[in-house]
């Protein structure tokens, strides 16, 4: 078959050229708007370059407020309101899942945790389900959670994912993305992007824990429970209990998960690993919740949430999460007490030990991740 | 027309990389990869389209295309890849899943 290409006209859509005019390099913005503007005197259209780059703020409001939206498998956010607060359920499993999920997880911050929503005051919790055809992903954009349908567009027999909107701990993991950005604002990259992960599937387990009335050792602590089809062996996407043994699969691979620090897997891709390494922190959150037993929301799960709301910053490593999470249990429930030994067990457990007094915060050197959207790794610490 | 393609990252954390040559594929197969690279503009796209705002869990792709004497990489991530390219992304992964 001819590998020639025809000499057709590419002009890319300026839907593409508008996000790399808010989000692309110095280079990158000047090109995208010189061709905005001949692309509008080509088609004598103005609106292409209205507006920028101002992005809407999301609504803020002084208590819960969730709306899902349809993106009807197409890439355009958020899409079509279909369900807002107090409206009844649409019927929609996707729909209702996230309507209900946010709900929950809404309900872990205020009513445990005292929090009003992802940035503490109230802002609205948006959500768009039927993200994309064939997505088996979720993710949260820094604005809202978004959720796509697995494998839905392939035959019953050869799906691997259901919808992603069926496990409700990855519900709590994306809106707990939006807390973080909030608090730590912790980069995603290397540790600390393990460390935003980690507390994403913290309390995400934590809001299946509290729905389903489960105690430390009546949970199953899988995340993601329910995402594989029947075709797909394994249990789930992780486990915070034994991390590395979620799924096992001719066609996914093995679950990569370290759960110690001596299996820390330096790798480029997953910005350094987010995905694989956070098996190490979540693996001490479940030895520290093991340890304390009852409802893992109470006291672990406090001594994490505030460590993540006051101690934590955007370069913490696994040895600083460690050094705070202790000293908040010291402050919580004093100073050697059985929580305080509690999470320097479950550091232990990893191959972390807890050194006395956090070291001080180190000032950014070099060039500053702030997101994703990060192209090179920073130099990496040893 | 040969395809170097790798998907790291989003929610589940698992890497699917695969290089695919069209000479190995059936001709339907081959020219359906031949349409969606054409379809994307691929070979007018920069050559990275990332997002500057924060999030979590989003796919990362990194594509490199070999043809007609050209070849051109481009890496993107989720949000910031263009709607044009998205069909180019699923199909590949369904390819690398389906070895």
């Amino acid at each position: 078959m001819s590998t020639d290409f025809h000499p057709i006209q590419c002009i890319v859509p300026p839907h593409m050229l508008r996000e790399i005019v808010e989000r692309g390099s110095p280079a990158q913005r000047d090109w995208a708007i010189r061709t905005l503007r001949i692309s509008e005197q080509f088609r004598g259209q103005r609106q292409a370059l209205t507006g920028l780059p101002v992005a809407a703020a999301p609504t803020v409001i002084g208590a819960k407020h969730r709306i899902i939206y349809n993106a009807e498998f197409g890439s355009t956010l958020p899409g079509k309101q279909v369900r807002a607060e107090g409206e009844p359920p649409t019927g929609d499993p996707a729909v209702d899942e996230a309507y209900d999920g946010s709900g929950v997880t809404y309900d872990l911050y205020q009513d445990v945790y005292g929090r009003n929503s992802i940035d503490g005051n109230g802002l609205r919790l948006d959500s768009t389900v039927h993200y994309q055809k064939g997505y088996d992903n979720a993710f949260w954009n820094g604005q809202q959670m978004v959720y796509g349908d697995g494998d839905e567009d392939l035959p019953p027999a050869d799906r691997l994912f259901n919808r992603f909107t069926i496990a409700i701990d990855i519900i709590g993991h994306e809106l707990t993305h939006g807390v973080t950005q909030y608090e730590a604002k912790l980069i995603y990259w290397d540790q600390p992007g393990a460390l935003n992960e980690s507390m994403s599937d913290v309390f995400g387990s934590l809001v299946k824990q509290i729905k389903l009335g489960q105690s430390a050792n009546e949970a199953d602590w899988i995340i993601g429970q329910g995402l594989f089809t029947a075709r797909v062996n394994g249990q789930g996407i992780r486990s915070m209990k034994a991390p590395g043994t979620a799924y096992d699969d001719p066609v996914l691979g093995k679950d990569p998960q370290p759960a110690h620090m001596k299996d820390y897997k330096n790798v480029s891709y997953d910005n350094g690993g987010v995905h694989i390494n956070l098996g190490i922190p979540n693996h001490a959150f479940y030895t520290t919740a093991m340890e304390l037993g009852g409802r893992a929301w109470e006291k672990a799960g406090r001594i994490w949430y505030v460590t993540l709301r006051d101690k934590l910053q955007d370069r913490s490593d696994f040895q600083a999460a460690a050094n705070f999470t202790h000293q908040t249990a010291g402050e919580l429930f004093g100073a050697g007490s059985l929580e305080q030994q509690a999470v320097r067990n479950g550091w232990a457990a990893v191959g972390i030990t807890v050194d006395g007094a956090p070291p001080p915060t180190q000032p950014p050197k070099g060039c500053v991740p702030t997101a994703l959207g990060l192209t090179r790794p920073p130099e990496r610490v040893k | 027309m040969k395809i170097s393609f790798e998907r790291a990252g989003g929610f589940a954390g698992m890497r699917v990389a695969h290089t695919v040559d069209t000479d190995s594929l059936s001709a339907d197969d081959a020219r359906e990869l031949h349409q969606l690279v054409e379809a994307a503009c691929f070979f007018d796209l920069p050559a990275v389209i990332q997002s500057s705002a924060p999030g979590g869990d989003q796919f990362q792709y990194k594509l490199t295309v070999e043809a007609g004497g050209r070849t051109h990489t481009v890496e993107a991530g989720d949000a910031a890849a263009p709607e044009t390219l998205q069909p180019l992304l699923l199909r590949l992964t369904r390819l690398a899943r389906s070895r």
